[in-house]
């Protein structure tokens, strides 16, 4: 007898358009996110904050309320959804750029005051929409076409390591980054994504979820030498892991 | 239902604390906001009646974050504001343009205060380019309400939360740092307006309905052609319907002073001590920036010989009363570059100057 | 008919507190009233004022060139606004703090030793509501029952215990012993 092993989650979109790049995380990460969803029964509470960049097609896809951020203010209009409608669930699907460059602030404060939010970033080293330029994660001595000779310190500085800063505030109680480049490792994101939410739905604060991404576009590469640059040198200076866990006893 | 501050006598107020007591009595659910000189009276206040309240407050960490959660909070239907001052108000721009193409009620509370750049904190008029021309991107119109006294600025306030949700659109009350700092007796009634059903567009999760999308980003041409055609109509509507102005001694005026805000008081004096010496001068005073009362001043101008706008700037409103005029009568200027706006006397010898 | 004022002193002296129960009283007397402070990038301890314009029609501006009663609780605010002073306006003058010298013939003085009643009541914070008792019976523009009304309104309810000795302020002032030129 034939069982249904692998479906479309309810909380995606029917008769979706697909708008991502071939062997894009992104579609991924989304995919993941509507799982969760399901799996949480909480789609028909749930508000998506779209933040600006290709992550802002999320709303093309999630099945959810969503509200679309002017740029790098996506957790502050998360705040204001969530302040106003406290048992609603408030989460936002946000780049690196978006996250952690114009958006700093809001993000960093929405974790220092624990808002009751959880965020998805996608970080892939690059501003891809605008055609893949130099943002706040791109490695050293990668090549952009705003730093076509590499990034070097000089001229650039370093890049940030979201998850660890995250981690730092005391409103956040759950921060992870989170890779998509094997099955297992896809595994692990959902889990990191689940317990995000969890944090939420239970009131613990800031649930935060960084998320290595592939754009293989950006990066002139095929999807396998893309994932293969995720393992050989993302995930080498952007390490996984769990960086906090308030529900974790020890 | 809040009735506390429902007393049914005057009390005296300052301008700011009777903005924020409004907007508590407007049934304002969420405040965020930023402190700036001189409106910051209003978030002290609203940090404790809206604790009190059990509403929502937060100090945001910047104005950009400020009206960015009020935009937030709007798209689930409530009532919500924040509040700020020229410089900062600035910051907010980006933020007014994705609202009104979000079609949100949200309100912002601009006192404004000397400017450009840092400027000083005493009074101004400089703003009024800012409300009602926008320093956001692209084609859109902010409701633009201007006060002229303590009454008005509750009065204003109320309306200001009416106008937001009736037209969904974002709402500005123009007030300046006299306004804010001065007190005045004031009455404080229940919110007239009737509550607007919202139930057909705001986020409240997509419970045994269609998920719904709050959103400015339009791909294709064709669509963005259509929607900001559909605002525009949306505008007209608001041009016909809301258009709101104060004259006096406009019968039989030779000259019209055309003023707003705090400045308009002392022209409307100085309008009177130009009638005391038989000068055929009238007052006129837009209450509505946007919409401004372009009809009426083009009606004016038929009879009157003479329009002078009396602006605390370097002559902004004037620009709209020339288009408004359109030729059938010359458009004067008596102004100050910032600070409290000219007295009546001084009013009243520019304009013999000018006659 | 329109009256003007100005409270004026050094910061602590409760000079906007003077002038929010002035105004107060006035709008219990149903006039219409506006009250506006000096404010800007403010220094603690320096000077403050603020100003009251009441009328029986609409208030005509505020932040006048000219004003019908200025009530200066130190030298300071003496020397900056003597001259605004209209002819035949009011000087009231704190004499504790500020020098009998009359230099305008066109005004009439007023010179109270303010500070000193104040302390001789036991509480140097009262000069400011001992110089509206001054006031009012100079002016003849509000009635002590009027202020004494006001005084109960605008007192906080955690400083309604001062209530009693603001009051005794109120008549000290009142009953002070006017001296006009």
């Amino acid at each position: 007898m034939a069982t249904q092993v692998f479906k479309i989650p309810k909380s995606l979109k029917e008769n979706m358009k697909y708008s991502f790049c071939p062997g894009c995380d992104h579609g991924v990460a989304v995919r993941l996110v509507a799982e969760v969803l399901d799996e949480l029964d909480i789609q028909d509470r749930s508000v998506l904050i779209a933040s600006i960049g290709c992550s802002v097609t999320a709303y093309d896809f999630l099945d959810v309320d969503s509200v679309e951020a002017p740029h790098g203010r996506a957790l502050a209009v998360g705040t204001g959804v969530k302040r106003a409608k406290p048992n609603q669930v408030v989460f936002s699907y946000q780049g690196d750029g978006d996250f952690a460059s114009i958006g700093l602030a809001e993000s960093l404060h929405a974790a220092l005051r624990g808002e009751k939010l959880t965020a998805i970033c996608i970080n892939n080293t690059t501003y891809g929409m605008t055609g893949g330029q130099l943002g706040p994660t791109t490695l050293l001595g990668q090549k952009t076409t705003t730093s076509t000779m590499g990034r070097n310190v000089e001229y650039y500085g370093y890049p940030i390591k979201i998850a660890e800063h995250v981690a730092l505030c005391d409103g956040t109680a759950y921060a992870a980054r989170v890779s998509l480049d094997t099955v297992a490792n896809i595994r692990k994101a959902k889990q990191a994504i689940k317990k995000a939410f969890e944090v939420q739905l239970n009131g613990l604060g800031f649930g935060f979820v960084e998320i290595l991404a592939t754009c293989p576009t950006n990066w002139r590469m095929t999807p396998e030498q893309a994932h293969e640059r995720v393992r050989k040198e993302m995930m080498k200076h952007y390490v996984p892991g769990v960086y906090k866990d308030i529900t974790e006893t020890k | 239902m809040i009735t506390e501050d429902i007393t049914n006598k005057k009390v005296l107020s300052k301008g700011n604390y009777a903005i924020a007591k409004a907007s508590i009595l407007a049934g304002c659910d969420c405040y965020f906001g930023y402190p700036i000189t001189p409106q910051s009276e209003i978030g002290e206040y609203m940090s404790g009646k809206m604790q009190e309240l059990g509403r929502a407050y937060v100090s945001a960490e910047s104005e950009l974050a400020a009206i960015s959660m009020t935009l937030g909070a709007c798209s689930t239907g409530v009532k919500a504001m924040t509040s700020s001052s020229s410089c900062a108000v600035a910051l907010m721009q980006e933020t007014l343009s994705y609202a009104t193409a979000d079609e949100l009620p949200l309100v912002l509370i601009s006192v404004m205060r000397g400017g450009p750049g840092l400027g000083n904190i005493y009074p101004s008029q400089g703003d009024y380019f800012q409300a009602t021309k926008g320093g956001g991107n692209g084609d859109y119109k902010l409701i633009v309400l201007a006060p002229s006294n303590v009454q008005e600025c509750v009065d204003l306030t109320y309306k200001a939360f009416h106008l937001a949700h009736k037209y969904r659109n974002p709402t500005v009350l123009l007030a300046d740092g006299l306004l804010g700092q001065m007190m005045e007796p004031v009455e404080f009634k229940p919110y007239p307006y009737a509550e607007i059903d919202n139930s057909d567009w705001a986020l409240t999760g997509a419970k045994n309905r269609k998920s719904r999308v709050i959103r400015s980003y339009a791909p294709l041409a064709d669509n963005q052609c259509k929607f900001v055609e559909k605002l525009f109509e949306k505008y007209k509507t608001i041009e016909e319907n809301e258009t709101e102005w104060e004259e006096m001694g406009t019968e039989d005026a030779d000259i019209i002073l055309v003023s707003f805000g705090s400045t308009s008081r002392n022209v409307k004096t100085a309008m009177k001590l130009c009638r005391e010496k038989g000068l055929k001068v009238g007052f006129f005073r837009p209450i509505t920036l946007f919409p401004f009362p372009n009809k009426r001043l083009n009606e004016l101008a038929s009879k009157v010989k003479k329009f002078i706008t009396v602006e605390v700037n370097m002559g902004q409103m004037i620009n709209d009363v020339k288009l408004a005029v359109n030729g059938k009568a010359s458009v004067e200027l008596i102004h100050k570059a910032v600070g409290a706006p000219p007295s009546p006397e001084e009013i009243q010898s520019q304009v013999e100057e000018l006659i | 008919m329109e009256k003007n004022f100005i409270i004026a002193g050094f910061g602590g002296q409760g000079v906007l507190l003077a002038g929010e129960v002035l105004a107060t009283a006035f709008m219990l007397a149903n006039k219409n009233v506006t009250w506006y402070p000096s404010y800007g990038a403010e220094m603690r301890g320096g000077t403050v004022n603020c100003e009251i314009v009441a009328s029986d029609e609409e208030v005509s501006a505020v932040n006048k060139h000219d004003t019908d009663f200025i009530v200066a609780l130190n030298q300071a605010s003496f020397d900056k606004f003597l001259s605004k002073i209209k002819k035949g306006g009011y000087m009231i003058a704190n004499s504790t703090l500020a020098k009998e010298i009359k230099t305008r013939a066109d005004i009439n003085y007023v010179f109270a030793p303010i500070t000193k009643l104040a302390e001789e009541l036991g509480n140097v914070k009262m000069a400011n509501i001992l110089a509206l008792g001054v006031l009012a019976k100079a002016s003849k523009a509000i009635s002590l029952e009027q202020l004494s009304e006001a005084l109960d309104s605008v007192l906080p309810a955690h400083r309604k215990n001062l209530l009693p000795l603001n009051l005794k302020a109120l008549k000290i002032g009142y009953e002070y012993d006017l001296l006009p030129v």
